[in-house]
């Protein structure tokens, strides 16, 4: 059982997750763009962070320019987007994602199996 | 020289000032040494600097390139430097800085001028296409936009779909499997479509670069494996995987390559009746520095009056398109695209009603060097390379 927040501006989705991830035993909180994203993560280290990228307010890269990970080598970030695009994924790993998928690729459990592989991995940014 | 013999130079040299005055694009010659020799007026109006200005004066001083960080190229990757090393001409596109300091965007074509085999100067031909670039970028921002906008109502519905299937929402029955299965099914067909306007939207722009590193060609099968057999199990095909010796590796882009053999791997399923066989192989030959992989199927295979178009955009043969009406006929077009970004080569051999293999030859070690210009688009035989500086992936997974 790992902690998760979910950042997906998409609210179906966002609770579709919930529901996908709660039920693979995974404790879960829910932001539905960076900011709020942000201010979860000032009093709360998730184990893994499942984040979208194009999102109002503030997108995922955003997120992770402020997060900095360097910051919390225990924190794995899975990039979840429709995005096949490479400079905003390419940045993305450079800021410290551990894997990046394709949302409309996914089923629910494929997504609990590579939330449960990202978690055993490493995290790729060294303090 | 005789008066008349003198007479006659001269009107030839005025006839070549007037011709080379009036190329509607920019043109710069150089000497040996790449000090400029001659400047025409569009090269002036394009990059600033007059002919005043310009002539005597080494080349890079005034028409240094740039990539599009603002970075001026080094040296050794300058198209003068390829021109004069190789002895071949090598198109380009690169950004001169104008006299008044901001970048402009240019094609350009630098051509070594040869006395025999002694070189003696060179000649560089370029247009200003600022517009068409931001036009280009315009293009793929909007289709990347696109892409994303038509997958996210994707993602619920395929989502939600397999949370059904899943007995999150409580048990089902037959019909409500079935129903649901057509939906996930209509989903992917789709979710493939955007993949593959997308993916060759970037290959006609010249925007896909391969990112090659040494892969696991185990690995690479394992995963598209994977990704297939659940399909090819529901219409209890068996697909059958002569994996190569663990130690193979491949020099290549892991997602370009899972992008054909999936290409190939979803045809021969789709255009394989039930109970037949696929087979997916890779093997090195004794001599040569290639791997050799092959898709086989039993399928209805490619009748003989549509083997020269198969790799044809928007084709499908006749037969398929009887039987299956759902393809829109990139596939293979995108393999071809995507195996030329590769170096490889993509062949079959078919059979009407009797199956089809496709064969994919990928160089198996490519120095650092031949990569970039092979992903620049290196045209053999004419010397010609042009390189692309947008970075964009294929299939990112």
């Amino acid at each position: 059982m790992a902690s998760i927040l979910i950042v997906e501006d998409d609210k179906d989705l966002n609770a579709a997750y919930k529901i996908i991830l709660e039920g693979a035993k995974h404790r879960v909180k829910t932001a539905f763009n960076g900011l709020e994203a942000l201010k979860i993560l000032k009093t709360y280290t998730p184990d893994l962070i499942l984040l979208d990228l194009l999102m109002p307010v503030m997108g995922g890269l955003e997120l992770l320019e402020n997060y900095h990970l360097k910051n919390h080598p225990n924190v794995r970030v899975l990039i979840f987007t429709n995005m096949e695009n490479s400079p905003e994924v390419s940045k993305a790993y450079a800021l410290g994602a551990t894997r990046c998928i394709i949302k409309s690729w996914t089923a629910p459990q494929n997504l609990t199996k590579v939330v449960n592989d990202s978690l055993k991995e490493t995290s790729k940014v060294t303090s | 020289m005789s008066d008349v013999k003198s007479h006659l130079y001269s009107s030839q040299q005025v006839i070549n000032d007037v011709l080379f005055d009036s190329i509607g694009d920019g043109a710069v010659t150089t000497d040996e040494f790449g000090k400029i020799t001659r400047i025409n007026p569009t090269a002036e109006a394009i990059v600033g600097f007059s002919a005043k200005e310009a002539i005597g004066v080494w080349l890079p001083k005034l028409y240094a390139p740039f990539d599009d960080t603002g970075r001026q190229l080094p040296i050794t990757e300058r198209p003068m430097t390829h021109a004069f090393v190789t002895g071949q001409a090598i198109s380009d596109h690169v950004n001169y800085r104008h006299k008044d300091g901001h970048l402009v965007r240019v094609a350009l074509t630098v051509s070594p001028i040869m006395e025999g085999e002694k070189l003696v100067g060179s000649i560089q031909i370029f247009r200003d296409i600022s517009t068409e670039y931001e036009i280009d970028k315009m293009k793929s921002d909007f289709i990347s936009l696109a892409s994303h906008q038509l997958r996210t109502p994707l993602s619920s519905v395929k989502t939600y779909s397999h949370m059904l299937l899943d007995g999150y929402m409580g048990q089902l029955n037959k019909p409500q499997i079935k129903a649901l299965k057509t939906i996930i099914s209509a989903a992917n067909r789709m979710n493939e479509t955007v993949s593959t306007l997308l993916n060759i939207s970037r290959i006609e722009s010249g925007k896909v670069i391969a990112e090659r590193k040494l892969i696991s060609v185990h690995k690479l099968f394992e995963s598209v494996v994977e990704e297939h057999s659940l399909i090819a199990s529901e219409k209890s095909i068996n697909f059958k995987v002569n994996y190569p010796p663990t130690k193979v590796r491949l020099y290549s882009d892991s997602s370009v390559l899972k992008e054909v053999l999936g290409n190939l791997i979803s045809n021969a399923i789709k255009y394989t009746p039930q109970s037949g066989m696929i087979v997916l192989s890779a093997k090195v030959p004794k001599k040569g520095n290639r791997l050799i992989v092959s898709v086989s199927d039993t399928g209805v295979g490619i009748p003989q009056e549509s083997h020269s178009n198969i790799f044809s955009k928007f084709y499908r043969a006749e037969n398929v398109i009887r039987q299956e009406t759902s393809g829109i006929g990139l596939g293979l077009y995108l393999v071809k695209g995507l195996m030329d970004e590769l170096g490889g080569k993509v062949w079959f051999k078919s059979e009407e009603d009797k199956g089809t293999i496709f064969y994919l030859s990928l160089p198996l070690r490519s120095r650092q060097r031949t990569k970039d210009i092979s992903s620049g688009k290196i045209k053999s035989g004419t010397g010609r390379v042009r390189k692309t500086t947008a970075k964009s992936r294929i299939g990112v997974t």
